[in-house]
This record gives structure tokens, sequence and C-alpha cells, in this order.
């Protein structure tokens, strides 16, 4: 039996609760394996993107606990918490957001520097994953040198810098043309099976969704349905 | 990696960065230019009474300045000369007769001091010579010649070669009388001193007093190097029975008082104006921070935590200050150096600053020491100026922070 990567419980988040409350996420259970690759799908303004932060632990939920790899990352401090991040999740943002004044490889190594890996061992990590990436060449290139769909892959290389169990992107290929979303995807795809990373990815990109092998659904800050399905 | 993200970050947007770095260049060379402008004005002033007035010492009777009496004298004057002259830490010594009294025109009278001067010994002393405008200095040969300021000769309304009449008090107790002749009018750079301050021949003055040959009221000695003033005056102690020994600092207290405050002043100047640097500062990094916040939540998602995300804010700054902070010293030397040799001529205003005893000629000077208190009350500024914007940093909430694009 697989192990639980992620276990949200009865989470449940609003905003501006002193004025009128905005009910982003409601009462919300959810359960993922380790090696799982889910799509969070939805209209605008389902809470997808509130959901995958509170289980990146980017954001607290007003209720519920989150348990990643048997930790309740609910109940630790602001510190514990951005050293756990730093060690077991990686983030692939929607608009790439990379360090712009670093070059790929500095990009990269800059999260395994966060965790005072040797230069050479970080050196040979970080060239090994922008070869796995495609981005051999572009080593040196700052983000601004770079198209949108290699600064998204740059992201995902850096997401993968520390070994994280768990990556969480959200909706990483709205930015991006057809092209460089499909090659995105079948990074992450193969990284997954590969080396049995968890990816958990908001998104609304149909392409995206039929890659995924669960989708669960989210409309109103509520799960209206969780369903497996054979990617294509 | 942070301080060579910091570094990189402060060129992003170049522009801004040097518009930082002049703003602290600027604000530190206006502090050391103001501070070596004002050191310069009080240094002139100093000079002015030092090389013109008082004299780097003077000896007295110990009584003879509470009771500006002439009685009261330093006796063996011209062996205490010789000996002083001997020394060669000296510049020049000259002896003084004093006395306080009227002197009267034809039309009005005034209270003046009569100073006894041996006229080739002031030459070096007190430069009096230069400051005659009108007339002689006691070129006449005459023992009955009188040198005046201006100030004086305008408020007794006489001229060159005018007669005047001195009355004092001699030694006994009498009231004497001389009469003199303007041989010369002079103008210094002290204008109330013009106005009371009058020369005579010292003999001829002695004699009126009633003093003996040997027997002077004041001695005077200019240094060739002040550092070697407390020496010259442990030296002079030693030559001079019941005398009163003090340098310019004690004659003149506020003098002294001048040198003593100054450090305040570089503390309160400089002050100010790092204060109006620090709201520069804060504006352009707080602005820095929030155009960032996307960035800064980014940063914080991936695992910098709050203390490297501060630290990197005030490595910003910091970099910033430590650029502008060396160029603002280095013009600030470099226009002290260059106006300390020219000068600056202050002309327009040389009437009221020469009542003040002012030269209307500034020469900017700075102790290194204060070039050291500016660089450093500098970076002091840049890092607290930096803690409110790199504080507002702090405070972001990495999901909120992602989502503001």
């Amino acid at each position: 039996m697989a192990k639980t990567i992620i276990d949200a419980h009865n989470v449940s988040k609003t905003f501006n609760s002193k004025t009128i409350p905005v009910h982003a996420v409601q009462n919300v259970h959810v359960h993922i394996e380790e090696g799982e690759f889910v799509a969070l799908v939805g209209p605008s303004g389902s809470g997808k993107s509130t959901l995958l932060n509170i289980m990146g632990g980017l954001d607290e939920p007003t209720e519920g606990t989150v348990f990643i790899d048997g930790v309740e990352i609910t109940k630790l401090s602001e510190n514990k918490l951005i050293d756990f991040r730093l060690h077991n999740i990686g983030f692939v943002f929607q608009s790439f957001n990379l360090i712009p004044v670093l070059s790929a490889k500095e990009n990269v190594g800059f999260v395994l520097q966060l965790q005072h890996l040797p230069k050479a061992e970080r050196e040979k990590r970080v060239l090994t994953l922008l070869e796995e990436v495609g981005l051999e060449d572009k080593i040196n290139s700052k983000p601004g040198e770079l198209s949108g769909g290699q600064q998204q892959r740059v992201a995902v290389a850096r997401a993968l810098a520390s070994k994280p169990k768990i990556i969480l992107a959200d909706e990483p290929t709205a930015n991006l043309d057809s092209k460089s979303a499909a090659n995105l995807l079948d990074i992450m795809a193969k990284l997954n099976k590969e080396e049995k990373i968890t990816f958990l990815f908001s998104t609304h990109d149909q392409r995206v969704i039929k890659k995924a092998r669960r989708v669960i659904t989210l409309v109103d800050g509520k799960i209206e349905s969780d369903v497996q399905q054979t990617p294509t | 990696m942070l301080f060579q993200i910091a570094w990189r970050n402060i060129w992003r947007n170049k522009s801004r960065s040097l518009v930082v770095i002049t703003s602290i260049s600027i604000g530190v060379w206006a502090g050391i230019f103001i501070l070596a402008f004002i050191w310069g004005l009080y240094q002139n002033n100093i000079n002015e009474s030092v090389f013109k007035q008082l004299s780097h010492i003077q000896i007295h009777h110990s009584t003879f300045l509470e009771e500006s009496d002439s009685k009261y004298t330093i006796s063996s004057t011209n062996e205490i000369i010789n000996r002083l002259e001997a020394d060669n830490r000296i510049a020049s010594v000259s002896s003084r007769v004093i006395s306080t009294g009227m002197i009267s025109s034809p039309t009005t009278a005034s209270g003046v001091k009569i100073y006894g001067i041996n006229p080739s010994a002031e030459i070096t002393q007190i430069a009096l010579n230069e400051s005659v405008k009108n007339g002689s200095y006691f070129d006449s040969g005459k023992e009955n010649e009188v040198l005046i300021g201006e100030k004086l000769a305008k408020k007794l309304k006489i001229k060159l070669k005018n007669k005047v009449v001195l009355t004092f008090t001699n030694v006994q107790s009498e009231i004497v009388s001389g009469a003199f002749r303007v041989g010369g009018i002079y103008k210094t750079k002290n204008i109330s001193l013009d106005g009371v301050n009058v020369y005579v021949q010292q003999n001829y003055l002695r004699e009126l007093l009633e003093l003996d040959e040997s027997q002077s009221n004041e001695i005077a000695i200019l240094v060739k190097d002040e550092k070697q003033l407390d020496s010259i005056k442990q030296f002079s102690t030693t030559l001079v029975s019941q005398g009163k020994i003090e340098d310019w600092k004690e004659l003149s207290p506020e003098l002294g008082m001048i040198i003593e405050s100054f450090n305040l002043y570089t503390y309160i100047l400089t002050g100010i104006i790092l204060l109006a640097l620090t709201f520069g500062i804060i504006n352009t990094m707080l602005m820095s921070v929030l155009e960032r916040i996307c960035e800064l939540g980014m940063l914080m998602a991936i695992g910098l935590n709050k203390r490297k995300i501060f630290l990197m804010i005030m490595l910003e700054t910091f970099y910033l200050t430590l650029i502008g902070c060396p160029i603002g010293l280095l013009i600030g030397w470099l226009s002290v150096t260059l106006l300390g040799k020219i000068g600056i001529n202050i002309a327009m205003f040389s009437e009221g600053l020469a009542s003040y005893g002012f030269n209307s000629m500034i020469y900017p000077s700075l102790e290194n020491e204060n070039y050291v208190i500016i660089g450093v009350m500098c970076l002091i500024t840049s890092v607290l100026s930096a803690i409110y914007p790199a504080y507002k940093a702090l405070k972001l909430n990495p999901s909120e922070a992602i989502r503001k694009i």
C-alpha cells in the first residue's frame, strides 16, 4: 500500500473574516499518496490556488489540519515551516518566479545553497537537473534571456533541486504556448514516473488535466468530484 | 549567494541606485564641506586672534589681568626675553607696557587701552606694521608718536599728524597726561579692537608711568609649533617668579570653547544632513521592496527564511552606502584640500565679519578624524534607514506576496 504524503483534513479558509467573509475553501478533505500525479481543477475563484498554498504551507487554514509525510505543518512555527518547505516541497508558479538577477544555473543552485550542499556536489546536481529539463545549453542565461517555456523548465529544475517529496505547481502552463506546455508536462510526467515524485497542480488547462491520473474538481471552495483516470 | 544577489539587485534599476548613491555622496560631501567651512571660519578667527592680537602665550604679573593696573609688572624683562629668544622652539617674543586711560581730541574723548610697544618686535609678533593704512609705523623716530585705529580716529574726528592727549594713572596712582601726535592709522580685521587699542613707543610710556627700564606688563610669545605650547609654558615658569603664564585658550576662553564645541557641531550638522538622507534611502528602498513583493514571496516559498530576507535588504542599502559614502568622502576631501589652498573669498560679507574678528578669506580645513566620524555616521544611517523597508519585507505573507504581480 502506498504511503500517504498529503493528508488535508477538514480544511477551511475564510478571507476578510471581520468584514465581508469570503469562504475560499470549505471543509475540504484530501488524501494524496506518494507518487500520485494529481490535477486540482475548477473555475476561477473556486479555491484551487488557496488549497494548493495551504497544502504547501504557504498559507494557514482558518480551520483544519494538514499533514505532509506525517508532519502536521499547520502546527509548525514560521521558521520551521520555511525550513520544512526547503527540504520537502518544490514549487512551480504560474509566472515562473525565478530570481531575475541569477542565471539558470544559479537559480537552481540557490535552493541547494540554502541546504548548505558542498559546491562540487551542488554544481553536479544543478547540471544534471538542467539536462533533465533540456536546458544544458542555457545554464548561464538569465531569466530575461529565456523564453516562458524555458523559464518554467528552470523553475521545475529548481523545484526538483532539493529532492522534494512533493512538487506543487500553481497553473504551471497558464503562461506557456502549446508546445512549451506539452514539453513541460512530458518532463513532469517523466519525473513522476521515474523518480516517484508526487505532483499536485492546480489548472484549468485541458492538456494538463488529460495528463493527470487523478482529477480533483473544486467548485466554490468545496470538492465536487475526485476521480481517477487514465492519462492520455 | 545572498551577498551576490543583494549586489546584483542594486543594479537591476541602475538609475534608481545611481540616484541613491548620488544623494549619499552629496550628503556626505555637504556634511564635510559645511564642517570644513565652519572650521576654516573658526580657524580664521583663531589665527586673527592669535597672530594679530593675543600671541600663543602671554606672561603677566599674577594680578595684572585682574586689576588692570600698570604697577603690576614683570621685572627683568630683557633677561627673560633674551632667554626666550635663545630657545629655538620660539618664533618671536615681545614685551609690552600697558595702561588704560583716556584719549582726547579737540572735539571728543574716548576710553582706550594704551600699549607701549617695541615697534620692531611687534612686526614679527602681531604684524602691526601690516595693518597701518595711513601714515607710517613709527618711522618718524619721535617718541610721542601714537598709532590709532581707524574706528577710533573717526570717533575722535582726527586725522594723521593731529595732536591727541593721553591721560592715565602712573604707578604712583597719580594722573598723568601726555601729548601725542598721530603717526599712523591702522585697521585690523577686528574692528572692535581698533576702537580701543592705541600703540605708543614703549620707553616713552614707561617713562610717563614711572616704571624702570626692566619692567613691563606683558611678555608675548609666538611659538613655531603649537604642539610645543605646553612645554614652552612649562619652561617659562622657570623664568618668571610671581608670573601668570597663559596660552591663548586661557586668555580667550571663547576661542577655546569654539574648539571644544566643534566636535559637537560635527555630530549635530552631520546628523541633520544624514537625517534628510535617511528619508531618501527609506523611500527608495521601500519602493524597491514593494515592487519586488512577488519575488520576495517566492524566495520565502522556496525556503529563504525571514532573517535572510531581512539581511538581503539591509545588504542592498549597505552596498549603496558603501559606494556613495567613499565617493562623498573623496569629493569632500578634494574640495576641502583645493579650497583650503586657494581659499574662499567672502568679501561681500567682510564688513560684518570684520566686526567679529573674521578675515574675508576663508580656508576650509578638516581634521582626518572628522572624515572618519562622518563616514561612520553615514554607514550607521544607512543601516538604520534600511530597517523599516527590511521590516516591511518581513511582514510579507508568501502566499499573498506571490499573488501580487
